[in-house]
């Protein structure tokens, strides 16, 4: 309808001084939700009125606005006086359309009751708590947890109430126990696997010690074969469970004073019968204690001398050196195998990354030693390393702290 | 001579407990093999071994209920409990239940009769201290 007789212009005119202050307005609204205005000046009949935002705490007023749970506050008549965004989408209305409306008709009919049983306590009790589920995305459930809380607000009082997505926290709760039950699987598989070759060792160590004892060297020394392989099948077995745990996130260390210098001498012995003659120690770590998981350090000194052994020629020297500078003991194995492409030297640590090439591929293995080697030096907060030249050999090296002084206590 | 020391060997697998003793008798040890530790606790006191293998899982028996009872018990607790195991949680099992130690499965045949020797060792030095001071 078009008032008097203003002319075309004057309306064009005037429209867009609506349109302005519309957006002025838009733009206040925007600021006070962001939290940029504490007052603002409403001229009123040539006079100037202050209004002051009660909650004038930005950073609260932001915080609530930008938080994932939905914030609600309903007066005593029911009605919504404020909500925010994430309470706009959990209800799945548009937010201007939740202020104003009563609160139980956003809710969805079935569960009015349990919610209006709520608020009903919350009036009584000063606060309540529940559980719910409402519609959620493509037709799915959405478990949502409310807490009701009275607030005196402008003398009145009203109802705060939080509604917080569970969707997430039972998602989260979901996949551990998932991983528990991943980690249960790991934890009896290892220990079904290892049952048997228990045994098959057992009965080789029987009979070698009985060998022995009737001078039938020879026998003896096959058997000290068959028990090195079955060494070598367990510590397959140990790999492939340790790497899953790493992925879960939960290799399980234990934490105990040692002597560096007599694990190495078992394990040298020990990775020593499959490459006879051909491991060179340079020890000079007498008496040095280390502070973790002797077990598992001993699994990445075989680790690195059996890949030593591995990859280098049949009756090449492997040189093992350790030694003890100030507080830190680093253990070198140097080889003169094939060594490693320098822009692959650091991929080599990673799960299952084994170099590839003509020469390489030839060589059997899982590509997880070092992986799991380097995760257990890291755990003893250790560094590990390799320098290496193509077709002339490796070096590779870990360093980890040393205990110094008598009276440290053993415990984690 | 010394009486041979007495060895209580409890697994629920027959073979574990086979291959054992082969390896204790071979060292002059005398051995009793159980699939259920908990026999122990049906032992006269002059019947109680000098030390204990036991297995952590065995067959509905919870290897580290037994520990846990052996250690609270006055006849038993002062004797070694060695847990030989294929769980991997075995160094931290046994510090949980007080055991003495451990040997992991697979083991080696000379670390298991280095760890019984050892600890054989101790608890016969620990009764000489107390029967001294008692004296
Ligand atoms: N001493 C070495 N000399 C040359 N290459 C090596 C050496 N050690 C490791 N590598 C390379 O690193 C890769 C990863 O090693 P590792 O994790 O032990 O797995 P795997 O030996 O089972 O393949 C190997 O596949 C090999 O390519
Ligand atoms: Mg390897």
């Amino acid at each position: 309808m078009i008032k008097g007789d203003k002319s075309y212009n004057d309306l064009l005119t005037r429209i867009n001084e609506l349109e302005t202050k519309l957006d002025e307005s838009n733009e206040i609204i925007e600021s006070i939700r962001r939290g940029e205005v504490d007052a603002f000046i409403v001229q009123n009949n040539g006079t100037n009125e202050i209004y002051t935002l009660r909650s004038a705490d930005k950073a609260f007023r932001l915080f609530i606005e930008k938080m994932n749970q939905g914030a609600v506050t309903i007066g005593d008549n029911g009605i919504v006086l404020y909500a925010n965004t994430s309470f706009a989408k959990m209800v799945d209305v548009p937010l201007e359309r939740v202020i104003g409306q009563v609160f139980l008709g956003l809710i969805p009919e079935a569960q009015r009751q349990p919610v209006s049983q709520l608020i009903a306590a919350a009036w009584r009790d000063k606060e309540s708590r529940g559980e719910i589920t409402i519609p959620g995305k493509e037709g799915g459930e959405l478990p949502v947890a409310l807490y009701l809380n009275q607030l005196e607000i402008d003398g009145g009082v009203a109802l705060g109430i939080i509604a917080s997505d569970m969707s997430l926290q039972k998602e989260a709760q979901e996949q551990k126990r998932e991983m528990e039950k991943k980690d249960e699987f790991i934890t009896i598989a290892s220990h079904e696997l290892k049952t048997p070759v228990t045994s098959i060792k057992g009965y080789i160590q029987v009979l070698q010690f009985n060998f022995q004892q009737q001078g039938n060297t020879h026998a003896a020394e096959l058997l000290g074969k068959v028990d090195a392989q079955i060494n070598k099948l367990t510590a397959l077995i140990s790999e492939l469970l340790d790497a899953r745990r790493i992925e879960n996130g939960q290799l399980p260390l234990h934490f105990d004073r040692f002597d560096f210098s007599a694990l190495l001498h078992e394990i040298v012995e020990e990775t020593g019968r499959l490459l006879p003659q051909r491991l060179v120690v340079e020890d000079t770590t007498e008496g040095v204690q280390l502070f973790g998981d002797r077990n598992k350090l001993g699994q990445v000194i075989t680790n690195i001398i059996d890949n030593a052994g591995k990859y280098s020629p049949p009756s090449s020297k492997i040189i093992v050196q350790a030694k003890a500078e100030q507080n830190i003991l680093a253990l070198y194995v140097k080889d003169q195998g094939i060594g490693i492409p320098r822009d692959q030297q650091q991929k080599i640590f990673e799960r299952f990354f084994r170099v590839k090439g003509k020469k390489e591929n030839t060589y059997a293995g899982l590509g997880l030693g070092l992986y799991i080697s380097a995760e257990i030096i890291f755990r003893h907060q250790g560094r590990i390393g390799v320098e290496s030249e193509e077709g002339k050999g490796s070096t590779f090296y870990f360093q980890l702290p040393v205990i110094r002084g008598e009276n440290l206590s053993a415990s984690a | 001579m010394h009486e041979p020391k007495k060895i209580f060997v409890a697994d629920d697998d027959q073979d574990i407990l086979n291959i054992i003793e082969m390896m204790l008798r071979s060292r002059g040890y005398e051995v009793v093999m159980s699939s259920n530790a908990e026999e122990l606790f049906a032992c006269k006191a002059e019947d109680l071994p000098e030390l204990i293998l036991m297995d952590i899982w065995m067959a509905g028996v919870d290897g580290r209920e037994i520990c846990g009872r052996l250690k609270k018990n006055k006849l038993t607790s002062a004797i070694p409990v060695l847990f030989v195991s294929a769980n991997s949680q075995i160094a931290a099992i046994t510090e949980d239940c007080r055991a003495d130690g451990f040997i992991a499965k697979p083991f080696e045949m000379k670390l298991l009769l280095q760890k019984v020797q050892e600890h054989l060792h101790a608890s016969m030095q620990a009764q000489t201290c107390d029967q001294i001071s008692q004296d």
